[in-house]
């Protein structure tokens, strides 16, 4: 344990206490800091669970009085972690077994059975005596289908195809068409996204931009749109940058996927730099093994998993995976650089990189360039410090700006310009500030003298540097050596300082870099795609960090997979980072969590919630899944045709389940009330999405553009810069899906709208329900405007009356004719308004339609 | 107790596991307590009802302000005499440098201040003086993030979250946790985020550090209607309420479409009362004064923190004043943290003075401070690089014993060797003062409790009156 610095594992570092000095005293005994804390009489107290027995403490108090012996030698402290015995219990928990085929199950009211999911489901109502709920009407079922795979709302054109569709198949054919609209990856990415903790800065800490983090974000909707075969999904998201590309080239897609490792959170200018790594390595680990397995690995860091029979091995296992894959491109330095990957192939990227790196050359030389000649300058200027000082003098004191004494007129009015500070501001230049008539002259040579001290020391540094040869070094400056004195006479403004004049050597060298570089930046071909990717790093023998402290390092680990799911005997990693073996082990034909953890999520998306209730978290304190058998079912047949998630949903929403009405009556609330029987489909609220999306498409003004980036700019922002904040949802209309996250300052509507913070893996939005909501829906410009632009639509068609604009309105937002009560209360409600006011009562109608619970909930 | 903010899900599931069936009357009930914000009790009675955060960001040195070091002068120019820990600027520091500034005792309890702050000295006897502060970062981002939140790595709920999760407010249509221009860097809204609490815990922001006072239009962001007057309004609102009631007639048992009609109604009354907490301008001239909005240097946060008055006074559980990444002297340190102080020595003194006038103080808990503070060593001819490993912190009102100093560094100032109050201990201890058993107020997340102080955190008696 280091806590404080204390380090208690060898003699020597016992006798050399913690931070707070030694923690034994040899001339006081009965004052040492050990005795202190275990007596329980410090702030500190040890052992903090609960104070030693009293003779515990006699004993070691005596020990301390005679004068603490130790072995002599060093004893090496190898901590070492004892073989992890799982109980049967443990090992026999639910989801770490196989998964079971089990019979699809025999139903009483086998003509409600559309699918076989239908049967399950049936099956456990009709055990508990429980009806399945009256079937969805056709446009409560439209509305539902339509935002849950498109997260919009339907159009008028659409409910008139389906409600004049008679056919047994009308809604077979609805799903289809909605599955195959490139809006539908735009909605099931994003649930992803979720998972995928997606955003387009490093968050926290200075949020760097992650400027290519969208192609990331383009290849998930894209990878819903063509249903890409989830196993593969998996594969590329950890390892496709070391599959092959179907033509043998770049495999850009790959490379892209392993966005996936690469867009959490960074604390890049962390100046404890292992920390920084594993805390980027922690963040993996717990992304991925609750992503895909759900499982929190990130608990076995510090020591074995409380609940869940994870070692500390274990993590440190797939830690090594991570830690031999390339993230950083440089580490070291006050901000480490983040690594982003070419998406061209080798020769031509490193032909880009050659360029930037011969402009970086050009750069440094006219830099060190400008350094020698300043230098060069100030060199006669040096030892005429104390003149100019009483120079300017009697300049300032006795007006005399002709009695220049052989010095340089210019250089003295910088010297006047600079001595002309403010006392309480300079105090470096106080006793100067102070001097009189009669004792400047002594004052500027004590000046002098400070400045000469100073000059040698940096004439030292210089030196040395010069002895080093490392021209990638920066050049020492004269502000390093702590003297403000000097740096500000030798840089900026200051009165040594000149711009050009260089000796005639250096001047003509200076222009032909100066030349050379406005060629090579005119010749630079283009930056080719990047990516925000991982790729294969150094291997690293990875050990145990004995409580996560990475400078307490254990027992060695292999690179292998949780021994849990596993097995002991598993075959090591021994080549690269192990990243392609564990996404195939990931993705294999046996593995019992990958795919139902993932269909899981599926029935989550549809339902507000998943057979297991807990969708990340699938240990001993996550959720036992409500009816394991059709988990079972659905994981099963996922991976039996081809892992297609597609294929699956169109399965779950042509059950009769899905088509379940929303309505709870009073014998389902008494008999069902969390709906974990199924017993009828959950009213759910809209996400942030759709409600932003919807109400543009609402009102015409969405701009459906497909992928690429509205965020411009590498680096980071001042520090209160606008650049911090993510673009304002007013003021775009692309769906929102395509805006930019800055973690660190989210847009409000976001935040408002329960959409997570994009910087840990979301399992599931909340659903809040306060009053800043209402604020947005009663006075936001962005409600205002859709309000606005529909009333418009409806006023200006002359075509329309106004029974029929009340119709048209509700057909638009709600996607249902009002009934004969709501067209009089509507028309009540707008004639209420004077003849002037008109229009407002059609938008203040609208804008009520878009507020309302039936908008914003789906049946 | 239980402090979940309970969705319509997640108490019908807790029905499911335990309480049988529930009867209208009680889902009703539910519906109404599923307001996350109504105001709770604590675990026991508390010392501070409410807290006012002065974050002095970018790190002022407490060498300079508050901690006393007479041996600098002695070891002026001198290379530190021992290894000096990890710093930000590595390889550029230099000896030791003693404080510019002239140390004086004030008041009853003769605590030294320096001539930094000439108006807080005069509030001396009230402030407990908490000179052993320790964090874990050496860089602004993890330290700002650690002291909002007791992670300098994750995202976790900020203290103020914490605490409107465990206490609720008291006032209904203003929020319960604002932060007043706060910075958008080291952290951004992560410093005010609710983490996985609900989001009706994550603190408000009331413009932020990049704008000037004059130019926040609003602030609360659509609070203000711009279209329509309150009749208007109100009349509009009746129709949508008929809509809403309506639709819920034929949709029974569904707390949550009960819980969204009487969202507007909230959202109404808040849009009518919540912007008279923000009319700074209606307080009297000798007011405006004392906090120093009469002059250009003061005025900025003067506002801040006679809003924070006002807001905390109409039952705001949770207040934060920002001085944005001001104080990070690398260099330049005599010139910028004499300006700095200028800016928030007298808007502070005066909210102390008038805290206490108004019987305030006594359970309002006031906290300054930076994520960390300033090296003994000197950086870039006059300025000090970042120290986390032992630094200053005030507490005032709320409970803490005033006119008191706790904890030590070592005789330069560089490591906390007395009564070290870690910044979970800090939390630990605030959480005390509000009432709360700091290892009790837990949520459940990812498998596991997590609280404000994680594993950590000790309450510091000591502080306590």
């Amino acid at each position: 344990m280091h806590m404080g610095g204390l380090n208690l594992s060898s003699p020597a570092n016992i006798l050399h206490g913690g931070e707070s000095g030694p923690i034994l005293s040899k001339e006081k005994p009965e004052e040492s800091k050990l005795l202190q804390a275990i007596g329980y009489q410090a702030s500190v107290k040890m052992p903090p669970q609960g104070k030693l027995k009293d003779q515990e403490i006699a004993d070691i108090t005596e020990w301390v009085k005679a004068g603490a012996p130790m072995p002599a030698d060093k004893v090496a402290v190898v901590a070492t972690t004892k073989k992890k015995e799982w109980s049967k219990a443990q090992k026999e928990f639910w989801s770490f077994q196989a998964i079971k085929v089990y019979p699809v199950p025999q139903v009483k009211n086998a003509s409600w059975v559309k699918t076989p999911i239908d049967n399950f489901i049936l099956a456990k109502l009709e055990e508990k005596s429980v009806a399945p709920a009256e079937p969805a009407g056709k446009l409560t079922l439209l509305r539902r289908a339509t935002f849950d795979l498109t997260g919009l709302p339907p159009t008028q054109k659409e409910i008139d195809d389906f409600l004049s569709d008679q056919s047994a198949d009308a809604f077979a054919k609805v799903v289809d068409r909605l599955l195959d609209s490139p809006r539908y990856g735009e909605r099931w990415g994003r649930h992803w996204l979720d998972v995928a903790r997606y955003a387009d800065s490093t968050g926290a800490d200075e949020d760097h931009r992650y400027p290519y983090a969208w192609r990331y974000r383009d290849y998930v909707i894209d990878a819903f749109n063509k249903d890409l075969p989830f196993d593969q999904f998996v594969r590329e998201q950890i390892a496709g940058d070391l599959l092959p590309a179907k033509d043998g080239g770049v495999n850009v897609n790959g490379i892209v996927a392993t966005g996936f490792l690469s867009i959490g959170p960074r604390l890049i200018a962390e100046q404890d730099k292992v920390k920084m790594l594993y805390d980027f390595i922690d963040e993996q680990i717990d992304t991925t093994s609750r992503a895909f397995l759900g499982l929190t690995v990130a608990c076995a860091r510090c020591h074995d998993h409380k609940f869940d029979p994870i070692a500390t091995k274990d993590y440190y296992s797939m830690a090594s995976i991570f830690a031999s894959t390339k993230a950083f491109k440089k580490i070291e330095g006050t901000v480490s650089q983040m690594y982003f990957a070419p998406l061209v192939p080798k020769g031509e990227a490193d032909q880009y990189d050659a360029y930037l790196e011969k402009m970086e050359d050009r750069k440094r030389e006219m830099t060190l360039i400008s350094e020698e000649e300043a230098d060069l300058y100030s060199a006669s200027l040096r030892p005429k410090v104390a003149d100019y000082m009483t120079a300017a003098w009697r300049v300032c004191h006795l007006g005399k700006p002709e009695d220049k004494q052989g010095l340089d007129v210019e250089v003295l009015r910088k010297w006047v310009e600079y001595l002309r500070q403010p006392a309480e501001e300079a105090p470096h230049l106080g006793k100067w500030l102070k001097a009189d008539a009669g004792n400047h002259e002594q004052v500027a040579k004590g000046y002098q003298a400070e400045f000469d001290a100073a000059a040698k020391a940096y004439d030292a540094k210089v030196a040395e540097w010069k002895k080093k040869g490392d021209t990638h070094a920066d050049r020492p400056k004269p502000n390093g050596v702590n003297n403000q004195f000097f740096g500000e006479l030798l840089m900026g403004q200051g009165p040594f300082t000149r711009t050009g004049h260089y000796t005639e050597a250096s001047q003509k060298r200076y222009d032909a870099l100066k030349q050379e570089l406005a060629d090579l930046k005119a010749n630079t071909p283009k930056e080719p795609p990047m990516a925000c990717a991982v790729s294969e790093g150094l291997p690293v023998t990875q050990k145990v960090f004995i409580r996560g402290d990475a400078g307490n390092p254990g027992e060695e680990v292999t690179k292998r997979f949780p021994v849990i799911i596993a097995g002991e005997n598993q075959i090591p990693v021994t080549q690269g980072s192990g990243r392609l073996e564990f996404a195939n082990w990931l993705t294999g034909p046996s593995h019992p969590l990958t795919s139902r953890v993932f269909v899981n999520r599926v029935w989550q998306w549809h339902f507000g919630e998943g057979i297991v209730r807990t969708p990340s978290n699938w240990g001993l304190v996550g959720e036992k899944p409500t009816n394991p058998e059709l988990l079972d079912y659905l994981a099963s047949a996922f991976m039996k045709e081809g892992w297609s998630v597609k294929k699956l949903q169109r399965m779950i929403m042509l059950s009769s389940t899905y088509q379940m009405g929303s309505q709870i009556t009073k014998e389902k609330f008494e008999t069902d009330p969390g709906n974990r029987l199924m017993s009828r489909v959950d009213r759910r609220r809209l996400d942030v999405e759709e409600i932003r999306d919807g109400m543009m498409m609402l009102d015409g003004s969405i701009d459906l553009t497909m992928g690429g980036t509205l965020q411009s700019g590498f680096g980071t922002d001042g520090e209160n810069a606008e650049g911090r904040l993510s673009i304002r949802p007013e003021t775009v209309k692309r769906r929102t899906v395509y805006l930019p996250l800055r973690r660190s300052n989210l847009p409000t509507l976001l935040n408002l709208f329960d959409f997570g913070d994009a910087t840990t893996t979301n399992e599931g939005r909340s659903k809040t329900n306060v009053a800043p909501q209402a604020l947005f829906m009663m006075n936001s410009s962005f409600v205002t405007e859709r309000a606005k632009n529909l009333a418009k639509k409806l006023v200006e068609n002359d075509s329309l009356d106004n029974r029929r604009r009340v119709e048209t309105a509700y057909s638009t937002v709600l996607a249902r004719k009002p009934t004969e009560d709501e067209v009089a209360a509507a028309l009540a409600y707008v004639q209420a308004f004077d003849a002037k006011r008109n229009a407002e009562g059609w938008q203040s109608l609208c804008r009520i339609l878009l507020s309302s619970n039936e908008f914003v909930y789906v049946d | 107790m239980d402090f979940q903010a309970i969705s319509r899900r997640a108490m019908l599931r807790q029905a499911a596991c335990g309480f049988g069936s529930l009867g209208l009357t009680s889902l009703l009930a539910a519906a109404s307590s599923a307001n996350p914000l109504a105001p709770k009790k604590p675990h026991f009675a508390p010392k501070a009802k409410r807290v006012i955060f002065l974050f002095m960001h970018g790190g002022p040195s407490s060498i300079d302000t508050f901690d006393y070091k007479p041996m600098l002068e002695v070891y002026n120019d001198k290379p530190l005499p021992f290894k000096r820990p990890l710093t930000f600027a590595e390889g550029n520091v230099g000896n030791l440098m003693k404080s510019p500034w002239e140390f004086k005792q004030y008041g009853q309890s003769g605590l030294h201040v320096s001539s930094l702050f000439p108006n807080v000295a005069q509030c001396v006897d009230d402030l407990c003086v908490v000179k052993s502060i320790v964090g874990d970062s050496v860089a602004h981002g993890g330290a700002s993030l650690q002291l909002h939140t007791g992670s300098n790595t994750f995202t976790r709920p900020s203290m103020g979250s914490w605490t409107v999760y465990g206490l609720g407010s008291e006032n209904q249509n203003l929020p319960g946790y604002i932060t007043i221009k706060p910075s958008l860097s080291h952290g951004g809204a992560k410093n005010w985020s609710s983490g996985f609490l609900p989001a009706a815990y994550q603190g408000t922001a009331i413009g932020n550090a990049g704008m000037k006072r004059e130019d926040l239009a609003e602030p609360i962001e659509y609070l203000m209607n711009k279209g329509l007057t309150p009749d208007q309004q109100r009349f509009e609102l009746d129709m949508l309420q008929k809509v809403n009631r309506q639709h819920a007639m034929t949709r029974e048992y569904d707390p949550e479409l009960e819980a969204r009609i009487q969202a507007f109604e909230l959202a109404f009354r808040m849009q009518t009362e919540a912007p008279e907490a923000f009319e700074t301008e209606k307080e009297s001239d000798a007011t405006k004064k004392l906090y120093g909005l009469d002059k250009e240097e003061t005025k900025d946060f003067g506002w801040q923190c006679l809003l924070a008055r006002r807001l905390i006074e109409r039952g705001v559980r949770f207040v934060q004043c920002s001085h944005s990444y001001k104080w990070d002297q690398h260099s330049e340190l005599v010139k910028l943290h004499s300006r700095n102080a200028r800016e928030v020595d007298l808007p502070i003194a005066g909210l102390l003075k008038d805290l206490k006038s108004r019987g305030l103080l006594k359970d309002t808990l006031v906290l300054w401070g930076g994520e960390f503070g300033r090296t003994p060593v000197v950086q870039g001819g006059d300025g000090r690089d970042h120290n986390p490993y032992g630094y200053t912190m005030w507490m005032a009102g709320g409970g803490v014993k005033g006119g008191f100093s706790y904890g030590n560094t070592d005789e330069v100032g560089y490591y906390a060797v007395e009564d070290r109050m870690h910044l979970h201990d800090l939390h630990a201890t605030m959480m005390h003062l509000l009432g709360f058993n700091h290892e009790q107020l837990t949520f459940a997340y990812a498998g596991r409790n997590f609280r404000l102080t994680d594993v950590h955190g000790v309450v510091a008696d000591k502080v306590i009156a």
